[in-house]
């Protein structure tokens, strides 16, 4: 008779495509119940997607999935919700309008034995956990009052109530006080004891230290190592995150820096970030680093007139500018390429050629009639410098590789003749192929005289591409490496805030 | 400080909660005092009795039409199954005058909650969005009143004295419509709060995704409200042919626009996620007291038309400000805050 | 063969095509119920009592591409034609109140504008808002009768003949079809329309000016309602604040069967063209089989009905083979206005 108890979650050899992308590669993974599991790595070294197959909003391509020992088939969130898996992201899913007790028992209400709803025995239950777990609200309260500490204590409640066994917390104290930290902390702890599993996420190593029992490190989509966290100091799990050769050459042009460009003093937004400058030079190429919910698009969608700035000042070539709208941003010449590509970068219904002479229709159109000839010779201009495969300009975009769709979207804004780019993960879940083509037309960009700010989470191509590095964290300008000094150690270590070993 | 803190936020939130119903019925204060002053009989029992009728009705359907915009939809044909239901009824009361009043009433919200279920298999299985479906409904079951009547009216001498005596009667000196629309409004009262399938339009107005996941089934509950929306609005149609016993095929036309003004007033919220019954009554006798008094006041009836339509466009701006921006604002300044004591313990 | 045959599959499936089909077949319906029907001087004139109802479709329609709703054009027609006569009335050059209504149909479309453009309000609440306030409007502008006999000048637009039988209505229609296909297919500002009806984000990024864009749209609708009103006035004959009662439906059936997508994104003045035409055809034929009016209401409700399941029904047909895209949220999602369904799949949860 065997005295071991199998892992409450166990994952072999998981594999998961998208597209050209590798995002997870025959990972094996053992989470025991009663642990807390740090799970840490860069932006796309494949977390996200493992807590997607393991909550069952995705499926992987190989590999197998055990709980309790069983093999499992995860194939919607309602079955990973009965195997007792549950996860919490940074925005809390709940009900604004309903109270905390409401939003714990909301569609399983308890019932009289008249079927009504039973307000007193969910008040009751609720009240139970929440003191068990010592969180300080009243199960009366509207939800929509409570800040974002409050709502995740909310949905941890909801997920003990449902006896949940495995609780995925992805980047839980992004939005917390250090008070407010250490209060989940504690909630953690008792969770811990209660026997519930917890993969913890985080991109705040000194907080993975803090709570975990066991780290594990991913890396490029592949299981780097799992050790216990003691045995794993801080500078170590750096390394362990970032060891790869750079062996993938970038052709990078040498370019002629010339002027400033863009000169941007202490930027801020409330709450997002503040205290950011920098200067651009014509012909740099200027990476921008950090973890994902440092500040780094929220810049670039504060320069480009999203979102309002609240503080600071900029200027382009010299002189002032406020950037009150795109439309604006894009008059001085300074152009955004979003993240969301085919949200906020394509108009999925259209054909290339309508997308790729979106921004510039004020100029295709005198008074204001459309000229169809002049769009399609446009169109046929970027298709051909960019080298985009599609059939033709009037093929719908929607049906386009993610990588050609990117280069629709670049296109798009080279076609504005901006003065600087500002390039937000230009080759996120794009195949290699085409990533090198978009990385050599950046750098031909750079060296005919444009100014380029990269947003980019993949080191190399950061490394390869940058002639200096910027590094953002929790909304400020941490680090600044110049070409020669940037490694891959140094970059996340300012990203994370750690000291250099 | 953690006794404090929960204190703080829940009182202030409880307080929000109950700011709107609060805020009408301080407007409502503020309406009586102003046309009692300026107006004579505004404050006679005769004129509040009256003011009391309609709104009984508009009470009665209003708690339908809530439970269809709770879960993000709207019914505009309420006014249309009035009116159908109104004339089934007194046809049916006009040819068998002996006929027990309460079968009569049940006849009425048949029809109603046929016609309402009919709505809800618009939205739900045809993906028709409510404004369009309800949009069409209203003119096909107002059509449907056409055919019905023939052209014809039917007059109150041909209606039974125990039916007409309805809206006549004033036990208690509460008419008798009013004492039907307090039973509803108590039992829709005690449905929204004790009924499970009633609760769930809360989740699915205030989060359909959210609601979905939680193993809701949407689809069935939309139905279900619009069902109830129609056979209130049948009951309603009864007691409309009690209150205005003339009933042919235009009656209650335009109605929908009452309905929707007294529950956008009463705090109801558009958007779905929440309303509560006395709010809707507030906003009923809000509305028809002021409308009231511009009758006293001898302005023009027009002018109510364009209050309840000026009325709904301020509604939706304030809750739209108050409830997004508000809450954006606010969030902005804490994640500042938060930022803050950060940077400055790792630069401690 | 085989080119060929799968040519002709693709022209029917196009909606154009589809209503073109219908229209013939109703013709011939009309034709057995009245030997008058295909008389040249009755299918000209088939057309012009409802002239005024396509012209605010025409706006409407613009509207719904741009993903929005108005369901006030009938009460700003009805503001318009009151002070067109109240101006009149006291004296006023016919041609300078005519100007005035115009101004005011303008500028309460504007008002509308602000509200949802600028103010970024759900168009479906705040148009249901305005539809009664601009209502009441009319009538206290207007409580009785109006003007019953305007100068000859202005009612031919409603109800005169060029050549004895071709009905200016008529030509009033086509004209306006004719210059407002072309500002929405073949001017920036009809680009910029299909472009914030299909993704209002993608739009702004890309530098296209959203807010002003939306704003003109619905002072453009409120313009095309006072100019229903000028040819309402000419045919019907008077000015009352009940113009336009009732016409809602037909409005906005012509608008969705005309293969507008309620969404936005998508749809052609053609379409709505055709589809006024299935309408008037649809109504004129009812009334020669003497259905009565209320009655025929029944008939068009259940067509719009139709026209939205079905197109429902293609589209998903449609999405089964192409890699899914995010709903679009148009009319009904935006700020999820009060008439939402509750029941759309929504895209994944959140999280990264």
């Amino acid at each position: 008779m065997s005295t071991r108890t199998p892992p409450l979650v166990e994952l072999r050899g998981l594999t998961k495509r998208y597209g050209g992308v590798q995002a997870l590669v025959d990972v094996d993974l053992i989470i025991d119940a009663g642990t807390v599991h740090a799970l840490v790595g860069e932006n796309g070294a494949g977390k996200s997607t493992l807590v997607k197959i393991l909550t069952g909003i995705v499926g992987a391509d190989e590999g197998e999935i055990r709980v309790d020992g069983e093999p499992v088939q995860i194939g919607d969130p309602q079955t990973a919700h009965r195997l007792g898996i549950v996860a919490m992201y940074q925005e809390p899913t709940v009900f604004p309008d309903l109270t905390v007790a409401e939003n714990v028992f909301a569609g399983r209400h308890l019932r009289t034995p008249w079927r009504g709803v039973d307000w007193r025995a969910i008040h009751r239950e609720t009240e139970k956990i929440l003191e068990e777990f010592e969180v300080d609200i009243g199960p009366s309260t509207p939800v929509r009052g409570l800040g974002v500490a409050d709502r995740q204590l909310l949905e941890i409640t909801k997920a003990l109530s449902t006896s949940a066994r495995l609780l995925i917390m992805d980047e839980p104290t992004a939005a917390l006080s250090p008070h407010e930290v250490e209060n989940l902390f504690a909630t953690v702890r008792r969770l811990r004891e209660r026997g519930v599993a917890i993969v913890f996420i985080s991109h705040r190593l000194e907080e993975a230290e803090a709570i975990a029992d066991v780290v594990t490190v991913l890396r490029d989509g592949r299981h780097v190592a799992t050790r216990p966290t003691t045995e794993l100091p801080q500078a170590e799990i750096v390394r362990l995150m970032v060891g790869r050769s750079l062996d993938a050459l970038f052709p990078k042009e040498e370019a002629e820096i010339g002027d400033v460009v863009l000169d941007a003093r202490g930027l801020g937004r409330r709450g997002v970030f503040s205290d950011v400058s920098f200067q651009l030079r014509r012909g740099e190429i200027v990476g921008l680093a950090g973890f994902v919910g440092a500040g780094r698009t929220e810049v670039a969608r504060a320069i480009f007139g999203i979102d309002s700035l609240d503080q600071g000042e900029l200027s382009v070539e010299g002189r002032p500018f406020k950037p009150r709208s795109p439309r604006a941003a894009l008059k001085r010449g300074v152009a955004y390429l979003p993240e969301d590509r085919l949200q906020q970068g394509l108009v999925q219904t259209m054909p290339i050629v309508t997308n790729l002479s979106m921004a510039v229709l004020p100029e295709l159109t005198p008074g204001g009639v459309l000229r169809p000839g002049r769009e399609r010779s446009l169109a046929r201009r970027f298709i051909d410098q960019l080298r985009i495969k599609a059939t033709s300009a009037k093929q719908v975009v929607r049906s386009l590789s993610g990588g050609n769709q990117q280069k629709v979207v670049l296109g798009k804004w080279l076609a504005a003749e901006p003065r600087v780019l500002i390039l937000d993960e230009p080759t996120h879940g794009v195949d290699v192929g085409t990533k090198a083509d978009v990385h050599r037309t950046i750098s031909q960009l750079a060296a005919g005289g444009l100014t380029i700010l990269m947003i980019s989470s993949e080191l190399p191509e950061i490394l390869g591409m940058s002639d200096r590095v910027l590094v953002m964290r929790e909304g400020r300008l941490v680090g600044e490496f110049s070409r020669a000094e940037a490694t891959q150690e140094g970059i996340i270590g300012a990203a994370a805030g750690v000291q250099a070993a | 400080m953690n006794g404090a803190r929960r204190l703080n936020a829940e009182s202030l939130a409880a307080a929000a909660f109950r700011l709107r119903e609060l805020g009408v019925l301080v407007a409502l204060g503020v309406a009586v005092l102003f046309f009692a002053i300026r107006a004579t009989n505004f404050l006679t029992i005769d004129n509040w009795q009256d003011i009391a009728k309609d709104v009984a009705i508009v009470v009665v359907v209003g708690i339908g039409e809530t439970m269809v915009i709770l879960t993000r939809n709207i019914d505009l044909s309420v006014a249309s199954i009035v009116g159908l239901s109104a004339f089934v009824t007194a046809d049916t009361l006009a040819a068998h005058n002996d006929a027990p009043l309460v079968l009569v009433a049940l006849l009425a919200m048949g029809v109603g909650t046929v016609l309402g279920l009919v709505n809800g298999l618009l939205v739900t299985v045809g993906r028709v969005p409510a404004i369009i479906a309800t949009l069409a409904t209203l003119a096909i079951y107002r059509g449907l009143a056409f055919q019905v009547t023939n052209g014809e009216a039917i007059s109150a001498f041909r209606l039974p004295d125990n039916f007409l005596n309805i809206a006549a009667s004033k036990p208690l000196g509460l008419p008798t419509l009013a004492w039907i629309a307090l039973g509803v409004a108590f039992v829709g009262a005690a449905i929204l709060r004790w009924a499970p399938w009633a609760r769930d339009f809360f989740a699915i107005g205030s989060n359909p995704d959210a609601a979905r996941v939680a193993g809701i089934h949407t689809g069935r509950r939309v139905v279900i409200a619009f069902v109830m929306c129609g056979a209130l609005s049948g009951l309603g149609g009864f007691m409309w042919a009690s209150r205005y016993p003339t009933v042919d095929a235009v009656s209650a036309t335009d109605f929908e626009l009452d309905v929707i003004t007294a529950v956008v007033i009463g705090g109801v919220n558009v958007f779905g996620g929440s309303g509560s019954v006395l709010g809707v009554v507030l906003g009923a006798v809000l509305v028809a007291t002021i409308q009231n008094g511009f009758t006293l006041l001898h302005l023009s009836e027009f002018w109510k038309l364009f209050f309840n339509g000026f009325a709904i466009v301020v509604a939706v701006a304030i809750n739209a400000l108050v409830t997004h921006r508000l809450q954006d604002a606010l969030r902005r300044r804490r994640r500042a805050q938060v930022l803050a004591t950060r940077h400055m313990e790792a630069e401690a | 063969m085989r080119t060929a045959l799968l040519f002709v599959g693709r022209l029917l499936a196009r909606w154009e095509v589809l209503l073109v089909i219908a229209i013939v077949g109703v013709g011939i319906w009309s034709a057995t119920l009245s030997p008058f029907f295909f008389v040249r001087a009755n299918l000209l004139d088939l057309l012009t009592p409802y002239a005024f109802i396509g012209l605010m479709a025409f706006g409407l329609a613009f509207v719904v591409i741009a993903g929005e709703i108005d369901i006030s054009v009938a009460s700003i027609l009805a503001v318009s034609v009151v002070c067109f006569s109240q101006f009149y009335d006291a004296g006023l050059n016919v041609w300078l109140a005519l100007v005035a209504g115009l101004a005011v149909a303008t500028g309460l479309g504007c008002i509308n504008g602000v509200l949802v453009g600028i103010f970024d309000l759900p168009s479906l609440a705040i148009t249901l808002g305005t539809l009664a306030a601009y209502q009441g409007l009319a009538y206290v502008i207007l409580p009785g009768e109006g003007v019953a006999a305007f100068p000859e000048s202005v009612t031919k637009f409603g109800g005169g003949y060029v050549h004895i039988e071709l009905p200016i209505a008529l030509l009033v229609l086509i004209s306006f079809a004719v210059v407002l296909g072309f500002v929405l297919h073949a001017t920036r500002f009809g680009r910029y329309l299909y472009t914030i009806g299909s993704n209002r984000e993608a739009a702004r990024f890309a530098g296209i000016p959203v807010a002003r864009v939306r704003v003109t749209v619905f002072a453009l609708s409120g313009f095309m309602a006072g100019i229903a009103g000028v040819v309402y006035v000419g045919y019907f004959g008077s000015a009352r604040a009940d113009a336009g009662q009732g016409s809602l439906l037909d409005v906005v059936t012509a608008v969705v069967l005309g293969g507008v997508d309620i969404f936005g994104g998508s749809g052609s003045m053609l379409g709505v063209f055709l589809a006024l035409v299935l309408v008037a055809e649809l109504r004129n034929g009812m009334q020669l089989a003497n259905i009565a009016g209320d009655t025929q209401n029944i008939v068009i409700g259940v067509l719009l009905l139709t026209a939205i399941v079905l197109g429902n029904l293609t589209r998903a047909i449609q999405a089964r083979g192409l890699p899914s895209i995010p709903r679009r949220k148009g009319v009904i999602g935006n700020a999820t206005a009060s008439a939402g369904l509750a029941i759309e799949p929504e895209t994944e949860v959140k999280g990264r």
